[in-house]
C-alpha cells in the first residue's frame, strides 16, 4: 500500500516544486549583487553605476555580464549595458544592453543574435521574451553625471531594491578625502523605522552602518555629549512591514552605560503595542559584571476606536537590579539608600482621545474632547521630582479635558485663529489641578505671500488647589524682598499655586525666492509670580530670529539665534543653532 | 589639351575610388547624434534602443577634429553618427566622451534606417507621466493641532534625507500653519513625516496610532506646487492636552506637577510629615529617552 502511494506522493511533491518555482518566477529579483572593477555611488542622486567586468546576480541565482552597469535607487530601475551576456535557468542570451523595471515587473532586452530586436520579459521568466512588444522610451538611458562626485567607492554592492545597498571595501568620502570600511549600507527605504533609535541626545552623531538587508542594519555610532565626551554606541535594527526592533548600547566605550531595547507591532490596522526598556549599568569592561544596575521598562499600547483612540501607558522602574544594598536598618535614608526604593516605583495611565467635532454644526466652531484615568505607586522612590518629598505609596487620578478652536477664519485680508483648552484633574487625595489656555491669532499674508505676519495674545493659567492645605502646600518661602546677584525682587511670598502668564507673540516670515528665507519671533510675556533670573521663570522679552539660505543645489544652511534682552545675565542665545540640510 | 583629358579623368576616378565619401553627393549624407550603448555583430545600440546597421568601410573618427581617435566605441560614449540614407548604413562615427544635446525625434531618413524590428505589440503597463527634471517651486503646508505650542519648533523628514528628523525646518505662519518653500527637481518622489525633532515626537493619526505608511509626495512638471499636510496630535501628546499623564508629569502630595519638572514657576515648599528625607546622591540616569 505504502508503495502504491510513492509515485504519487513524488508526484505530488513535483507538482509542489514547480508550482512554487512557478511562483517565484512571477516575482521580480529581490536583491542585486554586483561586482566590477569599480562600483561607485552617488548620494545626492542616489545612483549606483559600476564599470568594468560588471557581474550582477539577480536573486534567482540568473547571472547578467557586462561592462557598465547603472541603477537609480529612488525610481527602482537599472541597467546593464555593452557586451551583455545573461545566463540562468532557462535563458543564455547575448546583447547590447538589458534594463531591469522591478516596480513594473519586467526587463527589458536587446540581443544581439540576429537582426535586431526588442525582448520584454516578464517577471523572472526567461522562458517566453515577447518580442517586438513596446518598450519605456528612456528605458536604456545613463543618468547624467556630469560633474558629479561619487560619495562611496566599493568593489562590490548588494542592492536590496527600495530598501539598502551593502557597500564591499568601500571608501567613503569624508572631509575630502575617501576612508576606507570593508562594509557600508546606505539605506534609503521609505520605512522610518530604519532611523528609530534610543540614543540620547548629542551634541554630534556620526553613524557608520556596517552591515544591512533587507530587514536589518548595524551601525556605530561616533557621538559626543556633555557628559560622557566623545564616545562609540552601536545600534541593532531589524525593521519589516508593521514592526521594527532596536537594541542599542550607548555609550560602548564608557564605563556607564545603557542598554535599551525598543520594540513596536502593528498587531491589527486599529491596534498597536511599542515597548521601551533601558538598563543603566556601571561596570569597567562591557562583559565584566556591573557595579550596580538599574532599570526603567515603558509599555504602550494604542487602539483605535470609532472616531476616537484609547491609549494605555505604563511606567516600571528598578533601582537595585543587583539587590538592596547591605545596610544596618533599611528603615533609615541615607546619604546612598532610601527606604522609599525597596519597591519599584511604577506609574499607568488609561487615555480616551476623541476625534475633531463640530459644535452645533457650526462649522467654524469645532471640539476635541480627551479624559483619563491613572494611578502612581512609590512614585517618589524614582527621585528626580523638583523638592524631592515623599508622600503616600500609591495615588490615583482622572482628568476630562477639551479643546475648543476654530479653523482659520476670513475678516478681510486677515485670517483669525481662536482656540481654548482646559483640562481639570482630580486626585485620590483632597488636590486638584486646573489648566487652561487661551488663544488668538490674527495673521496674513503680503506681497504675493512672500511675507507672512500674525500677531498671537496668548493666556495660560495653572491652578494647583490644595483646598484647606493650600497655605501648607504654597507657603511663603521666599523672604520679600528677595535678592539675587541679578537684582531685588518683591512679591515672590504672593504666590499661593494660582498662576498665570500671558502674552503677545509676533511672527514674520520673509520668503524673497525659494532661496532664502528669514524668520523673527519677537514675545512679550507678563507673568505672576513674576520671573525671578536663577530661581525660576522665562525672560520677559524674547527674539529669535532664523535664516535659511540655499548654498549649492543640494545644501541649504540654517541658522537661528535668540536674543533674552538681559533678562539676569542672558542676552544672546550662548550659541548659533546651524543646520544642514536638502 | 585633348591629350591631357583622359589624364584628368584618370585622376579624377583615382581620387573617387580613394575617397568612397566624396563620390556621393554631401547632401545625401544624414548625420545624427546619440549616446552610444553598444557596437556589436555590425550595429550600433543607441541608449534609444535603436539599432542601426554599420557600414563595412566604416570610419570612426574624433568628435571635435574629424581626425582619428584612440576612442573606441564603447557604452556611454557619445557619438555622431553619419548615414548613408541609400544603404540605410551607419558611415562615421564621430565619438567624444563629451555630452552631447539628445536628440528628441529622428529625421524621417534616420528613422527609416533603424534596422531594431518595428514595434508590434502595445504594452499597456507602461504609463507614466513625462518629466524634464526641471526645478519645480514646492510649497508644504502643514496644519498642526491647535493645542501646539506657539514657538514650537516642526520639521519635515524624509526619505531622501535618510529620515533625519530635523531635515526640512518649517516656519509658523499663522494660527495652525507652518510652512516650508523648496525647489525640487520634476519627477521627485518624496515619502516623508512630520515630526518635531526627535522621533519621539512625531505625527500621529486622529485615532492616536502611528500612521502605517508616510506621505508619499510627488513633484509633477508644473511650475510651482502645494503640498498640504493635517497633523492630529503628536506621539508624546497623543490627547493633545497641554499636559500628558506621563512619568515626571504625574501629581504627588507636595509635589504639585504643575510646577514640576519646569523651572517657569517656583516649586512648592511645603514640609512633609516626616520632615525632609535624606538628600539622594544625584538622578539616577534610567531616564526615558528625549
Amino acid at each position: 500500500m505504502l508503495h502504491m502511494r510513492i509515485p504519487v506522493l513524488l508526484l505530488l511533491a513535483c507538482g509542489f516544486f514547480f508550482g512554487a518555482s512557478a511562483r517565484a518566477d512571477a516575482i521580480p529579483t529581490t536583491s542585486l549583487d554586483v561586482t566590477a572593477n569599480g562600483v561607485d555611488f552617488f548620494y545626492n542622486r542616489y545612483i549606483v553605476t559600476a564599470d568594468g567586468n560588471v557581474k550582477v546576480r539577480l536573486s534567482d541565482g540568473t547571472v547578467i555580464r557586462g561592462e557598465t552597469f547603472t541603477m537609480d535607487l529612488k525610481l527602482n530601475r537599472f541597467l546593464v549595458a555593452g557586451d551583455v551576456h545573461v545566463d540562468g535557468r532557462g535563458i543564455h542570451q547575448a546583447g547590447a544592453a538589458l534594463a531591469g523595471y522591478p516596480d513594473l515587473d519586467r526587463t527589458f532586452f536587446l540581443p544581439t543574435a540576429g537582426s535586431p530586436e526588442r525582448y520584454t520579459y516578464f517577471g523572472l521568466n526567461w522562458s517566453d521574451p515577447h518580442p517586438g512588444r513596446e518598450q519605456p522610451g528612456d528605458a536604456f538611458y545613463f543618468p547624467d553625471l556630469t560633474g558629479e562626485r561619487p560619495y562611496i567607492k566599493a568593489s562590490g554592492a548588494r542592492i536590496v531594491p527600495k530598501t539598502d545597498v551593502l557597500f564591499t571595501w568601500a571608501r567613503v568620502y569624508t572631509a575630502g578625502v575617501y576612508l576606507p570600511t570593508p562594509k557600508y549600507v546606505v539605506v534609503f527605504s521609505a520605512n522610518s523605522h530604519f532611523f528609530e533609535n534610543a540614543f540620547q541626545g548629542a551634541r554630534f552623531d556620526v553613524s557608520v552602518p556596517f552591515n544591512g538587508s533587507a530587514n536589518s542594519l548595524s551601525a556605530l555610532h561616533l557621538r559626543n555629549d556633555a557628559f560622557n565626551g566623545t564616545y562609540l554606541a552601536f545600534d541593532q535594527h531589524f525593521v519589516w512591514d508593521n514592526a521594527y526592533i532596536v537594541a542599542a548600547v550607548d555609550p560602548l566605550t564608557q564605563e556607564q552605560r545603557q542598554f535599551n531595547l525598543l520594540g513596536y507591532d502593528r498587531w491589527t490596522p486599529k491596534f498597536e503595542s511599542r515597548v521601551f526598556l533601558q538598563e543603566s549599568a556601571g561596570s569597567p569592561g562591557i562583559f565584566n559584571e556591573p557595579l550596580n544596575a538599574a532599570a526603567y521598562a515603558q509599555v504602550q499600547l494604542n487602539a483605535g476606536l470609532h472616531r476616537s483612540g484609547l491609549s494605555y501607558t505604563e511606567d516600571n522602574y528598578w533601582q537595585y537590579l543587583l539587590g538592596i544594598p547591605n545596610v544596618q536598618d533599611d528603615q533609615i535614608a541615607t546619604n546612598f539608600y532610601s527606604p522609599a526604593w525597596r519597591e519599584h516605583p511604577m506609574d499607568a495611565s488609561l487615555t480616551w482621545t476623541g476625534f475633531e467635532n463640530r459644535l452645533a454644526h457650526i462649522p467654524i466652531l469645532l471640539f476635541k474632547l480627551r479624559s483619563s484615568l491613572g494611578m502612581a505607586h512609590d512614585i517618589y522612590g524614582y527621585g528626580g521630582f523638583p523638592n524631592e518629598q515623599p508622600g503616600p505609596p500609591s495615588l490615583y487620578y482622572h482628568m476630562l479635558g477639551g479643546t475648543l478652536y476654530t479653523p482659520a477664519i476670513k475678516v478681510g485680508r486677515f485670517a483669525l485663529n481662536l482656540s481654548y483648552d482646559r483640562q481639570k484633574t482630580w486626585f485620590s487625595l483632597p488636590h486638584e489641578t486646573d489648566l487652561g489656555d487661551s488663544r488668538a491669532t490674527l495673521s496674513r499674508g503680503f506681497d504675493r505671500e512672500k511675507i507672512h505676519s500674525f500677531l498671537t495674545y496668548e493666556v495660560r493659567t495653572t491652578d494647583d488647589y490644595w483646598g484647606a492645605a493650600q497655605p501648607l502646600a504654597y507657603p511663603a518661602y521666599y523672604p520679600n524682598p528677595y535678592t539675587t546677584p541679578f537684582g531685588t525682587y518683591t512679591g515672590l511670598d504672593a504666590f499661593r499655586g494660582l498662576a498665570t502668564s500671558h502674552g503677545w507673540t509676533t511672527g514674520n516670515v520673509f520668503t524673497p525666492t525659494q532661496y532664502f528665507s528669514l524668520n523673527l519671533q519677537v514675545s512679550r510675556f507678563y507673568d505672576f509670580p513674576v520671573p525671578v533670573p536663577g530661581l525660576y521663570g522665562q525672560p520677559p522679552w524674547q527674539m529669535t530670529a532664523d535664516v535659511q539660505f540655499r548654498i549649492s543645489r543640494f545644501v541649504r544652511v540654517d541658522v537661528s539665534r535668540s536674543q533674552y534682552f538681559n533678562f539676569g545675565n542672558e542676552r544672546w542665545s550662548p550659541q548659533f543653532g546651524i543646520q544642514f540640510s536638502p | 589639351m585633348m591629350r591631357r583629358m583622359p589624364l584628368v579623368l584618370a585622376a579624377v576616378a583615382a581620387l573617387t575610388l580613394a575617397l568612397p565619401s566624396l563620390a556621393r553627393p554631401q547632401g545625401t549624407l544624414i548625420s545624427f547624434t546619440g549616446q552610444l550603448l553598444d557596437v556589436r555583430n555590425g550595429y550600433v545600440y543607441f541608449t534609444t534602443g535603436d539599432a542601426f546597421k554599420l557600414a563595412a568601410s566604416l570610419k570612426i573618427a574624433d568628435y571635435d577634429t574629424g581626425a582619428s581617435t584612440m576612442l573606441q566605441p564603447r557604452p556611454k560614449l557619445f557619438a555622431r553618427a553619419v548615414l548613408d540614407p541609400a544603404t540605410k548604413e551607419v558611415v562615421e562615427l564621430d565619438l567624444t566622451s563629451r555630452r552631447l544635446k539628445a536628440e528628441t525625434a529622428y529625421a524621417p531618413a534616420v528613422q527609416q534606417a533603424i534596422a531594431t524590428k518595428p514595434v508590434s505589440d502595445r504594452a499597456p503597463e507602461i504609463v507614466g507621466v513625462p518629466v524634464t527634471g526641471k526645478e519645480v517651486a514646492v510649497e508644504f503646508i502643514v496644519t498642526v493641532p491647535p493645542t501646539t505650542p506657539i514657538g514650537a519648533d516642526v520639521y519635515i523628514s524624509t526619505d531622501a534625507g535618510g529620515w533625519n528628523p530635523m531635515e526640512i525646518k518649517l516656519d509658523r505662519i499663522d494660527g495652525s500653519r507652518y510652512r516650508a518653500m523648496r525647489r525640487l527637481a520634476s519627477g521627485t518622489k518624496l515619502a516623508l513625516r512630520v515630526t518635531r525633532g526627535s522621533w519621539t515626537s512625531v505625527e500621529v493619526g486622529e485615532d492616536g496610532l502611528e500612521p502605517k505608511y508616510p506621505h508619499y509626495f510627488f513633484v509633477r512638471e508644473v511650475d510651482a506646487q502645494s503640498y498640504p499636510i493635517t497633523v492630529y496630535a503628536w506621539s508624546d501628546n497623543r490627547s493633545g492636552g497641554p499636559q500628558a499623564a506621563q512619568p515626571g508629569a504625574v501629581p504627588t502630595p507636595f509635589n504639585p506637577n504643575p510646577f514640576g519638572g519646569n523651572p517657569l514657576y517656583p516649586p512648592s515648599r511645603a514640609t512633609p510629615p516626616g520632615g525632609f528625607p535624606t538628600p539622594r546622591p544625584g538622578a539616577p540616569p534610567n531616564r526615558p529617552p528625549g
